[in-house]
């Protein structure tokens, strides 16, 4: 059993099919990343894995868990999401707003137990956002704010997460700051990561497993130096690409034809 | 809550016929078993049938419409939202002119215009469901609009009923749109609206921690396991049923609705879970404090309620707008 199952998956939107028999299992514990050029169906697939989305046919299943039988608090205590554009509310302090986190656990009705709040409590100290704590949310800078919708999501307590292109607006410093906290997250609580991402160098640094994509189909899905180094990857993205070995890291270069 | 029990207070001695202060408080107590009352029969029945019932139902008026209008713009994250958003103000308002102007030829008021409103304005808040609620998978647009085509709709049907009908009936109709509590004498309104109008409320304060949530918009709310549309749905429903009884009975009362939660938002921040029930205390003390300005000011004569909300509303707005910082909805 996978931590992540997609089975065939078929999404779309009225008579256009967004994503189209995809088939794909993420092991507990590792990394996954789609990449793909633009229209590929890449935030489709990892918001239907989310339970954002409904599927036409096929289905996920998280640990073993169908997620078309599971009800929105289930479903939120299993997957969670770091969305593209995350909605920041003005005038909510930051512990509110990673708080938020664990209405799954504790409900609508009750305020967060003793159990919530040392889970927001480890969170925070674990990605420096104590001395933030206070502030309201729309005071913080570009990294700061991708910091905390990272927070919200890892009070979820969950084994799968979902980042559809968590890295987007940050500059190149914030860029590998966020991937690093998220890969010590990922040994530290061996979570499993599905995410999205238009970098494809660090998509290949980070990600253990690379998913290519191309107009709702899967293209190719292999290890990370593999998918880079692929002739499928320049073919979908239609340009010249020239992979450059940098301390042996692949570097992905475009090359202006 | 002191400004509350001034409110009462305010309520309950201040009037046309002047009664101590102290007797009516020591007529209240009696009535619970302690001390005995010092007023005349005369004085007792424009406490307990003029006075009280009036404040009373302006303390529910008040609340449900604040806590109705503080809902609304959390669940649509609209700023301009009030409680006649969907069309609850324009559906009673054609009810209550059907049952003003006499169409029916025996709906005669004052007994249909409470039931007729009341059945407009739900009918009203069910046709803009019906219409809006199916887009409610892409967002609450599709809903406002629909609230403002059926708004629309039986506003011009109303105006064409009040063009048709006599003077004497177009001031009536004109009277009961700006609303008043002055039709609240003895408790027999008071005690029909108020399962209502209390049950509306609580489950309104009750959405207050989900509508925090819901302010990180639809997809993040389902992604943390809040079930947007079954919440949305339910305060909606209650919002609407509690503002459709309270405006069957007094008409349609401005201001409260969208001013109040905005003055609490200023004074107390962003989260639903202070603002609704803040909501709920401010907005009946301001209206019962309204209403004594607008049955004493040109006593034997009133003052249009909505007109006394706005005025005295408005200032106090843009004084706390000034003195604070804005704050997003």
């Amino acid at each position: 059993m996978s931590a992540v199952d997609v089975e065939a998956l078929t999404v779309k939107a009225g008579s256009k099919t967004l994503v189209s028999n995809v088939t794909l299992a993420v092991e507990a514990g590792t990394w996954c990343t789609v990449v793909g050029p633009n229209g590929a169906g890449k935030t489709t697939l990892v918001e239907t894995i989310a339970g954002l989305r409904k599927a036409s046919h096929g289905s996920v299943s998280i640990s073993g868990h169908p997620l078309a039988e599971m009800h929105e608090r289930e479903r939120a205590q299993r997957v969670a999401l770091v969305p593209q554009h995350p909605v920041i509310p003005s005038g909510m302090s930051v512990d509110d707003y990673v708080a938020l986190g664990r209405v799954a656990y504790h409900g609508l009705f009750r305020p967060p137990g003793a159990n919530d709040r040392s889970i927001v409590e480890s969170v925070l100290e674990r990605l420096s956002l104590v001395d933030f704590r206070e502030r309201d949310v729309m005071t913080l800078s570009g990294g700061e704010r991708q910091r905390m919708v990272l927070a919200r999501a890892l009070v979820q307590s969950t084994a799968v997460i979902v980042l559809d292109e968590p890295i987007t607006g940050l500059d190149m410093r914030h860029q590998m700051d966020m991937l690093e906290l998220l890969k010590s997250e990922v040994a530290q609580c061996g979570l499993t990561v599905v995410a999205t991402l238009h970098d494809l160098t660090l998509a290949g640094q980070f990600a253990d497993r690379l998913v290519l994509l191309d107009r709702g189909e899967v293209v190719l899905d292999g290890a990370a130096g593999d998918v880079i180094r692929s002739d499928e990857l320049a073919q979908c993205y239609a340009m010249k690409l020239r992979v450059v070995d940098v301390d042996g890291a692949d570097v992905v270069v475009p090359v202006r034809q | 809550m002191v400004a509350l029990a001034a409110a009462i207070v305010g309520g309950l001695v201040i009037g046309p016929v002047s009664i101590g202060t102290w007797r009516i408080i020591g007529d209240v107590f009696s009535h619970v078993g302690f001390g005995h009352t010092t007023l005349t029969s005369t004085q007792s029945t424009i406490i307990w049938q003029l006075r009280a019932p009036r404040m009373v139902m302006g303390l529910l008026a008040g609340a449900m419409l604040a806590v109705a209008g503080g809902t609304y713009q959390g669940v649509f994250r609209n700023p301009l939202a009030d409680p006649y958003l969907l069309g609850v103000a324009s559906g009673a308002g054609l009810g209550a002119t059907f049952a003003i102007v006499d169409v029916g030829h025996g709906v005669s008021t004052p007994t249909w215009t409470p039931l007729l409103a009341f059945v407009g304005a739900m009918a009203a808040v069910t046709a803009t469901w019906l219409i809006g609620g199916r887009s409610m998978r892409t967002g609450v647009g599709t809903l406002i609009l629909a609230g403002v085509a059926v708004a629309s709709l039986l506003t011009s049907a109303q105006t064409f009923l009040q063009q048709q009908s006599s003077a004497g009936s177009i001031t009536r109709v004109y009277i009961w749109l700006l609303g008043s509590l002055a039709s609240s004498t003895g408790w027999g309104p008071v005690t029909l609206v108020l399962p209502y109008v209390l049950v509306c409320i609580a489950v309104c304060v009750a959405a207050g921690r989900a509508l925090d949530v819901m302010s990180v918009g639809e997809d993040e709310s389902r992604s943390l396991g809040v079930p947007v549309r079954r919440i949305r749905f339910i305060v909606i429903a209650a919002s609407s049923l509690g503002t459709a009884a309270i405006v069957s009975v007094v008409g349609l009362i401005g201001f409260v609705g969208i001013i109040v939660p905005h003055i609490v938002r200023l004074l107390v921040g962003t989260s639903y879970r202070r603002i609704l029930p803040l909501s709920v205390l401010f907005g009946a003390a301001f209206l019962v404090f309204a209403d004594t300005i607008a049955r004493t000011v040109i006593a034997p004569s009133e003052l249009p309620l909505g007109v006394v909300t706005a005025l005295v509303g408005a200032p106090v707005f843009v004084l706390i707008l000034s003195l604070r910082r804005p704050v997003a909805v």
